[in-house]
C-alpha cells in the first residue's frame, strides 16, 4: 500500500508534521540530509512523537564535561521521558539499549512525499 | 462520604501535580503576606541548579497548555488530557512543589501562612470542582505548632486524604514532628512523603540532574529508616504513611537490611519493640513511578523478597517529565488480579478516608 502524506513544501529541514497513514498517526520528520516516516508512537511508553522536537545532541566523548552539541535537525526527542531517537539511522535510539521507532518506506515522486507499508529494517538490523 | 466498589474502580492514581502560581494564592492571603507578594514580587527560595531533564524542562512536553500556561495548572485540560484519557476514578493531588512551605529554610510565619492560603485554594479550585480529586494538605512542618493547628482546621475535610511532607533536610523520625503525627492519626490522615529538594548528597546537589534522580530513593530510604529507628509506629500504632515518587523497588533491600541491623543493634534503640519489615509491611505504602523498566519476573523477584505486594500503590507523576503511564509502565504479563491490587485495592485499603462500598 502506498499513500502520498504531504509534500516538501510542507516541511523544512528539522521540522516534523502528523499524518494519517493506513489509518495510523505517523510522522513525517526532514532532516538536512533527507525525510522519513514513523509511527507516531514511542516505543517506551507509548508518547505521541509528534509533541516532542527535533533537535541536535551532545555527542559522545571521551572526556568528561566536554559538551559536543551537534546533528542540529537530526535527534527526536519524546515529549515525556525525553528519550532521544536518531532519525536518519531508522529511528535508533542514542544509546546502546536497541530500542528504535517504528519506520515507514518513504519515496519522492515530484514534490509528493510518499509512503509505504514496508517498513525499513534499521543499519543494525542490516548488519 | 463518596463510597467506593473496589471491584468496578478500575484507576487510582496517588501522585498527580496541580501548579499553582503565587498570583493565584493572594485572595487566600492576608496582610502583610499579600504584600510581599503582590509588592515586592517574593518567591521562595529554589536550589535546584538544573531545570533541563525533558524536551519541557520538568513536565511533560504536551502538558503545557495551548495558551502558554503551565502544565497542571488547568482543570478542564487535566480532565481531558489525565483523568478521562486514563479513566481515573481517583486521582491524589500531591502539590505544586512550588511553593512548598515545608521546604522552606526560614520564615516559618510565612511558610505557615502560605500552607494555609496554598489548602484553601485547593479546595475551592480542584476538590469541590472535580469529584475524583482528592487532596493532600501543606503544613509548615518546621514549626510543629502551626503545623498542628492547620491539620485540626483542615483535617475533617472529607477530601483531604494525607498531610504533605516534602522530604528535606530534618529527617521525619525526629521527635519534634511527632505532634503533626499525633494529629494525622486523630483525624485519619495518612502521611505523604514527596521529596521536593530532597538532600541526596550531603545536603547538597550531585553535580549531575541524573544523579540525582536516580538517588533519589536513597533519600526516601532515610526518611523510612528514621521514622522506625525513632519508634514512631510503636508510639503511633495507626499511622500510615505513603512514600511518593520513589518506586519502590529499594523496599526488598531496605527490609532485609533493617531486619539484619536490628538483630545486631536492637540494644541501642530499646523502643523498638517490631521487626522493621513488619512495621513497613504494616504502615508504610510506596508509589510505583517512576518504575525501572522490568519483566514479570523481575517484578516477581522483588515481590517475593518483600513478602507482600500489598504496599506497591500506582501513581503517574503527571505532568512531569517522568510520568509512567497506567497502560505502559507496569511489566508486560502481570496477572489482572496483581494489576487490580496495584491500580485500586493497595490504595482503596490504605487511605483510611477512602471508604469501600464492597468491605
Ligand atoms: S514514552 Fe517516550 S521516552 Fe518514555
Amino acid at each position: 500500500m502506498e499513500e502520498k502524506v504531504c509534500t516538501m513544501q510542507d516541511l523544512g529541514p528539522g521540522d516534523m508534521i502528523e499524518r494519517t497513514f493506513s489509518g495510523k498517526s505517523i510522522i513525517i520528520c526532514r532532516s538536512d540530509q533527507g525525510i522519513y516516516a514513523f509511527l507516531n508512537r514511542c516505543p517506551h511508553q507509548g508518547a505521541l512523537l509528534s509533541k516532542g522536537k527535533i533537535g541536535g545532541s551532545p555527542a559522545a566523548t571521551k572526556n568528561p564535561g566536554e559538551y559536543c552539541f551537534q546533528r542540529e535537525g537530526e535527534i527526536l526527542r519524546c515529549p515525556w521521558h525525553g528519550r532521544e531517537f536518531d532519525i536518519t539511522d531508522g529511528g535508533n535510539t542514542l544509546t546502546p539499549d536497541r530500542s528504535k521507532l517504528k519506520e515507514f518506506m518513504i519515496k519522492i515522486e515530484g514534490e509528493d512525499v510518499i509512503v509505504s507499508t514496508e517498513r525499513k529494517k534499521s543499519k543494525a538490523a542490516q548488519a | 462520604m463518596k463510597e467506593f466498589d473496589g471491584k468496578t474502580c478500575r484507576l487510582i492514581d496517588a501522585d498527580i501535580h496541580e501548579k499553582v502560581t503565587y498570583a493565584d494564592l493572594l485572595p487566600y492571603l492576608g496582610q502583610p503576606w499579600k504584600r510581599y507578594i503582590a509588592d515586592a514580587n517574593w518567591v521562595q527560595e529554589k536550589h535546584m541548579p538544573y531545570t533541563q531533564p525533558a524536551v519541557a524542562g520538568v513536565n511533560r512536553a504536551d502538558a503545557m497548555l495551548p495558551d502558554g500556561r503551565d502544565a497542571g495548572s488547568d482543570l478542564p485540560f487535566m480532565r481531558e488530557q489525565l483523568l478521562d484519557a486514563c479513566g481515573h476514578d481517583i486521582g491524589i493531588l500531591t502539590g505544586a512543589l512550588d511553593p512548598s512551605p515545608s521546604s522552606m529554610h526560614g520564615w516559618y510565619e510565612m511558610a505557615a501562612t502560605l500552607a494555609t492560603a496554598y489548602n484553601d485554594w485547593q479546595i475551592e479550585h480542584w476538590l469541590e470542582k472535580e469529584e475524583r480529586l482528592y487532596g493532600s494538605i501543606h503544613i509548615a512542618a518546621q514549626d510543629p505548632k502551626t503545623a498542628v493547628e492547620e491539620i485540626e482546621r483542615i483535617g475533617g475535610h472529607p477530601k483531604m486524604l494525607q498531610v504533605l511532607l516534602p522530604i528535606d533536610d530534618i529527617a521525619w523520625g525526629d521527635p519534634m514532628y511527632h505532634p503533626i503525627y499525633e494529629a494525622a492519626e486523630k483525624h485519619d490522615l495518612v502521611i505523604g512523603m514527596h521529596h521536593n529538594e530532597p538532600p541526596v548528597q550531603f545536603g547538597k546537589w550531585p553535580r549531575y540532574f541524573i544523579e540525582w534522580h536516580a538517588l533519589i530513593p536513597t533519600s526516601h530510604m532515610i526518611q523510612v529508616t528514621n521514622m522506625i529507628l525513632n519508634g514512631v509506629f510503636e508510639k503511633y500504632p495507626k499511622l500510615k504513611v505513603m512514600m511518593i515518587e520513589g518506586g519502590f523497588t529499594y523496599v526488598p533491600f531496605l527490609m532485609k537490611k533493617l531486619d539484619q541491623q536490628y538483630k545486631d543493634l536492637r540494644h541501642e534503640v530499646p523502643w523498638v519493640t517490631k521487626m522493621p519489615s513488619e512495621t513497613i509491611k504494616n504502615h508504610f505504602c510506596f508509589t510505583t513511578q517512576p518504575l525501572e523498566e522490568m519483566t514479570k519476573r523481575e517484578w516477581n523477584n522483588l515481590v517475593e523478597q518483600m513478602g507482600t505486594d500489598d504496599i506497591i500503590v500506582f501513581s503517574t507523576d503527571y505532568p512531569h517529565w517522568d510520568y509512567d503511564s497506567p497502560e505502559q509502565a507496569l511489566p508486560n504479563g502481570l496477572s489482572e488480579e496483581v494489576r487490580h491490587k496495584i491500580m485500586v485495592e493497595n490504595a482503596l485499603r490504605f487511605y483510611p478516608k477512602l471508604k469501600r462500598r464492597d468491605m
